[in-house]
């Protein structure tokens, strides 16, 4: 008989699976990072004893920066922070599209891997520096490179989580005969959410780097601004908050996504290593 | 081998070789409608090829193969709904309860979220873990998630039913129990089922008929396991040393 309809349709390579758990990697985090936390400070505090405060000020000073910073610039982070959501939020739609047609059209994979390893290759500096030839609006500069550096990461991550995806699985959904849409819908969205969260925990704080970077050359307003003009001024007590409140925003978006994994995981097994 | 209308497998002349390794020559099987068939041989025999062929995920290299008046792999999705597969490993999806588990083979065939709940409610009854449909794969034990397989492939209606060594990687009682548990339902529900086995035990214990395979020689017994044979201890013995002898080894 001839082929009329033909076996589907998903066809997936193979690779070992490990998703780390993520609770349990806070927690054992936790005191580790506030006892380097505290031992920072105490270098900190040591050597604004023997050198100039321009040069390195006060654990104390930079506090009372970090509270000026809070309660008369605190526009300044909420900007940054809503550019900073969009952007990734952006990136995690187009990333996990790309990396679903990768993992399932075999014919566009070449091409479309091709594309994001080529955008792997290109330094984030071109990117800000082709954007500000490119767009006038500092909001348009900063998502354009933003998405362009962070949209690989979940490509490559979630084609990855594709490839990870058994077989065993694969003939056991097909044996109901699904069409596309099913075998998308019940077997490889909810198998690649730990992809997401993996994706998204690893890249938050190269996200806020990158975020600041951009910032710095682009805009006018934004954490990264500020800190431009804190430097232009001279005020190494305000460069000290903004990287402390930034490293603060760092650890609670890490937090934040940590805790949002625990809620859409809470089907996994804790595991702990003895 | 007769296959007759009332036929929901039919297998004629069918042959299958990977590269110089022959593994299905000239193989005739019929499974009628209602009837539990055991594909028994040892590893290599073709059991694997054989339900593969049937599942449609393998084209045979010559011969027809049919299922229900279907080529399985030439008409794949028009086999939606009319055939389900328990597997060795129980492949339940760990996001999902038992009871969506369950649920999965009725979602894709599009029937309503509110009756595809009632239904797999229903089998999860029916297989004795009425009290877990909320529990996680890895809140199950072995057992039950195979009884989870067995609801989830049972639960979509299906004309048949195949099992690939379903019970073999459960310890002996659990697998008896469960063997019991899954004839008892077939026969009630008057489903055809194939099962793949290697265990001898099994097939005496399930099927109606047993085919055996053997490697290179494709089907070597055919036998009709009579009821009486599973109370009569020296008829069961008998026909467990023909069928073992027939496999080429005393099984297991």
């Amino acid at each position: 008989m001839e082929n009329t309809q033909t076996k589907s349709d998903i066809r997936v390579a193979q690779a070992p699976a490990n998703v780390p758990n993520a609770e349990a990697r806070v927690k054992s985090d936790l005191i580790p990072t506030l006892v380097v936390s505290a031992l920072l400070i105490l270098v900190i505090q040591i050597a604004s004893f023997y050198v100039p405060s321009y040069i390195i000020p006060a654990p104390a000073e930079i506090l009372k920066s970090a509270w000026q910073i809070l309660s008369r610039d605190a526009n300044h982070i909420f900007t940054t922070g809503i550019r900073l959501f969009i952007a990734l939020f952006f990136a995690m739609g187009i990333g996990v599209l790309f990396g679903i047609i990768m993992g399932t059209l075999p014919k566009i994979r070449p091409y479309l891997r091709a594309l994001v390893i080529i955008d792997t290759g290109i330094p984030a500096l071109s990117w800000m520096l082709v954007a500000i030839f490119w767009f006038k609006e500092p909001e348009f500069r900063i998502f354009f490179i933003l998405s362009v550096i962070l949209i690989p990461f979940y490509a490559l991550n979630i084609y990855d989580g594709i490839r990870a995806l058994p077989k065993e699985w694969v003939d056991m959904i097909e044996s109901f005969r699904p069409n596309r849409w099913q075998v998308l819908r019940y077997l490889v969205f909810p198998h690649i959410v730990p992809y997401i969260f993996l994706t998204t925990k690893s890249i938050v704080g190269y996200a806020i780097r990158m975020a600041i970077f951009a910032e710095l050359v682009a805009s006018a307003i934004g954490i990264g601004a500020q800190m431009n003009l804190a430097q232009s001024n001279f005020r190494i007590d305000q460069i000290f908050a903004w990287t402390l409140l930034l490293v603060i925003i760092n650890l609670s978006l890490q937090a934040f996504v940590a805790m949002l994994e625990k809620i859409a995981l809470r089907y996994r097994a804790e595991a702990s290593v003895r | 081998m007769n296959a007759s209308a009332n036929s929901v497998i039919v297998m004629n002349g069918v042959s299958k070789a990977f590269g110089p390794h022959v593994v299905a020559k000239d193989l005739s099987i019929s499974v009628s409608k209602g009837e539990i068939v055991a594909l028994l041989g040892r590893t290599g025999a073709g059991k694997s090829t054989v339900l593969n062929m049937v599942m449609g995920n393998l084209r045979a290299d010559s011969g027809t193969v049919r299922v229900a008046g279907l080529d399985p792999y030439g008409e794949f999705k028009k086999l939606r709904g009319k055939m389900a597969v328990s597997f060795q490993q129980d492949r339940l999806l760990p996001w999902r309860t038992a009871i969506e588990n369950v649920e999965l083979g009725l979602l894709i065939l599009n029937i309503s979220k509110a009756e595809a709940r009632k239904t797999a409610k229903l089998w999860l009854a029916r297989v004795n873990l009425a009290d877990a449909e909320d529990k996680y794969v890895h809140e199950l034990s072995g057992g039950m998630r195979q009884r989870v397989s067995l609801a989830r492939a049972l639960a979509v209606d299906p004309e048949l039913v195949l099992l690939d060594e379903s019970f073999s990687q459960l310890d002996h009682v659990t697998s008896k129990a469960l063997r019991a548990d899954f004839s008892k339902v077939a026969r009630e529900f008057k489903k055809t089922c194939l099962f793949v086995t290697h265990r001898i035990e099994d097939a005496i214990e399930m099927a109606d008929r047993v085919l055996v395979l053997r490697p290179g020689a494709g089907l070597c017994l055919e036998e009709r396991v009579a009821a009486n044979v599973r109370e009569d201890e020296a008829a069961r013995a008998a026909l467990h040393d023909r069928i073992a002898a027939a496999m080429g080894d005393h099984g297991e």
